[in-house]
C-alpha cells in the first residue's frame, strides 16, 4: 500500500463517526424493505418496517456498532416523527364527513375497541409472566406508531418496545382481520374498515384500502381518531390508576 | 411546499410549548395535530403546501419509526425469554380488539337511523 493513502481502518473510523453512515443504513434498509414488500404484492407479513429493522439489527451486529452510535446518526429521521404526527391532521380532516349519521356507532367502536386492546394485552401479558417493561410497551400498541411512542414516553413505558409491539400488532391485525370479521358476521365495508383501523392503525389501513376504498377510508379515520383520543385519554387514565 | 412545512412546524412548536407548560400528559405533537385540525376546520379546506407535506409524510411514515424500533436489539434477551407471553398477548389482543370494535359498530348502527 502506498504510504500517502489512508488505511481502510482510518476511513472506517471516520465514516462511523459521522451521522451519514446511520442515515444511509436506515434509508437503504427501508428501501430494501419496500422492494421486498412490493415483490410479495403487498403481503402484510413482508412489512417494510420489520424488514428494515431486521436488516439494520444484523448490520449493527456485523459492524459491531453500538445502538447509541447508530441512533446518534439516525436521530435526524427520528426527529421527523413529531412533524409527521402533526400532519396526520390532514387525513383526519378529510375523513370527518364520513362521520355524519354514524357518530354513535363509530365512537362506541372506538372506545370499546381501544379499551379492549389495552385491557386484554396487559392482563394476558401479566398473567403469562411478562415483566413490567414488556407490559408497559403493550399499552399504546393499537395507536398509530408515532403517537404510540409519544404516549409511551408520557406514561414511562419504553418507546422502543412500544414501536416493536405496535408494528407487530399492525401486521397481525392486517393478516387476521378478515377471519375475525367474518366470524362475528360483520359485513358492512365501513364497519369492517373501522374495526381494522381501531385495532391495527396504519398497517391495517393500507390493507383495508387494498380490499375496498370505503373500508380504507373508515380505517384511516379510525386510525386518526384512535391516535388523538388515545393520546388524550391514556396518559390521564394511567396516572389516575397509579 | 416550504410554506406548508413552516405551517406544520409552527403547529408542532405550539404543541410542544403546550406540552411543556400547560398539558404535560398529552404529547406535544398531538396537541399540534388537534390545533392544526381546528385550523383546517376553521379555514374550511387544506392549503396546498400543507397537503403536499402531509401526503409525503403519510407515504413514508414507516421509515420514521425505524430508528427507534431498531432499539429492539437492546431488549433482545428479554424478548426471547418472554416470547410466548408476548406472542399470545399480541395475537389474542388484536383479535379481541377487532371483534369488539366490529360488534359495537354493527349493533349500534342497526338501532340508529343508518340501519342497513
Amino acid at each position: 500500500m502506498r504510504p500517502d493513502l489512508p488505511a481502510i481502518q482510518e476511513i472506517w473510523v471516520y465514516l462511523s463517526g459521522s451521522p451519514l453512515l446511520a442515515l444511509i443504513l436506515t434509508l437503504a434498509a427501508y428501501q430494501a424493505g419496500v422492494m421486498i414488500y412490493e415483490r410479495t404484492k403487498l403481503n402484510p407479513l413482508a412489512n417494510p418496517v420489520l424488514i428494515a429493522v431486521a436488516l439494520i439489527a444484523f448490520a449493527l451486529v456485523a459492524l459491531d456498532m453500538p445502538y447509541a452510535t447508530y441512533f446518534e446518526g439516525a436521530q435526524f429521521v427520528h426527529f421527523l416523527l413529531g412533524t409527521a404526527t402533526v400532519s396526520l391532521a390532514v387525513p383526519i380532516y378529510r375523513g370527518l364527513p364520513s362521520l355524519r349519521g354514524r357518530m354513535l356507532p363509530v365512537l362506541a367502536a372506538l372506545l370499546g375497541g381501544g379499551i379492549t386492546s389495552i385491557v386484554s394485552a396487559v392482563l394476558l401479558a401479566r398473567l403469562l409472566g411478562a415483566d413490567e417493561a414488556v407490559v408497559g410497551g403493550m399499552i399504546s400498541k393499537s395507536l398509530t406508531a408515532p403517537i404510540a411512542m409519544g404516549v409511551a414516553e408520557r406514561i414511562g413505558a419504553s418507546p422502543t418496545l412500544t414501536a416493536v409491539f405496535t408494528v407487530t400488532t399492525g401486521i397481525l391485525g392486517a393478516a387476521l382481520a378478515r377471519f375475525v370479521l367474518d366470524a362475528v358476521r360483520c359485513r358492512a365495508w365501513w364497519q369492517r374498515g373501522f374495526a381494522i383501523g381501531v385495532a391495527a392503525h396504519g398497517i391495517g389501513t393500507s390493507r383495508a384500502f387494498s380490499v375496498h376504498p370505503e373500508a380504507g377510508a373508515y380505517a384511516g379515520l379510525a386510525m386518526g381518531l384512535h391516535g388523538v383520543f388515545g393520546a388524550i385519554l391514556i396518559p390521564g387514565a394511567i396516572s389516575a390508576l397509579r | 411546499m416550504i410554506d406548508g412545512l413552516v405551517r406544520i412546524l409552527i403547529f408542532q412548536g405550539i404543541g410542544e410549548v403546550i406540552a411543556k407548560f400547560a398539558v404535560p400528559l398529552v404529547p406535544g405533537p398531538v396537541s399540534g395535530l388537534v390545533l392544526l385540525l381546528a385550523f383546517l376546520a376553521w379555514r374550511g379546506g387544506v392549503p396546498e403546501g400543507v397537503e403536499q407535506v402531509s401526503a409525503a409524510f403519510m407515504r413514508y411514515l414507516g421509515v420514521l419509526f425505524v430508528p427507534a424500533a431498531v432499539g429492539v436489539v437492546l431488549f433482545w434477551p428479554q424478548l426471547q425469554q418472554q416470547a410466548l407471553a408476548i406472542a399470545v398477548a399480541l395475537v389474542v389482543s388484536v383479535i379481541a380488539t377487532i371483534a369488539a370494535s366490529a360488534l359495537l359498530a354493527k349493533l349500534l348502527a342497526r338501532e340508529g337511523p343508518d340501519a342497513p
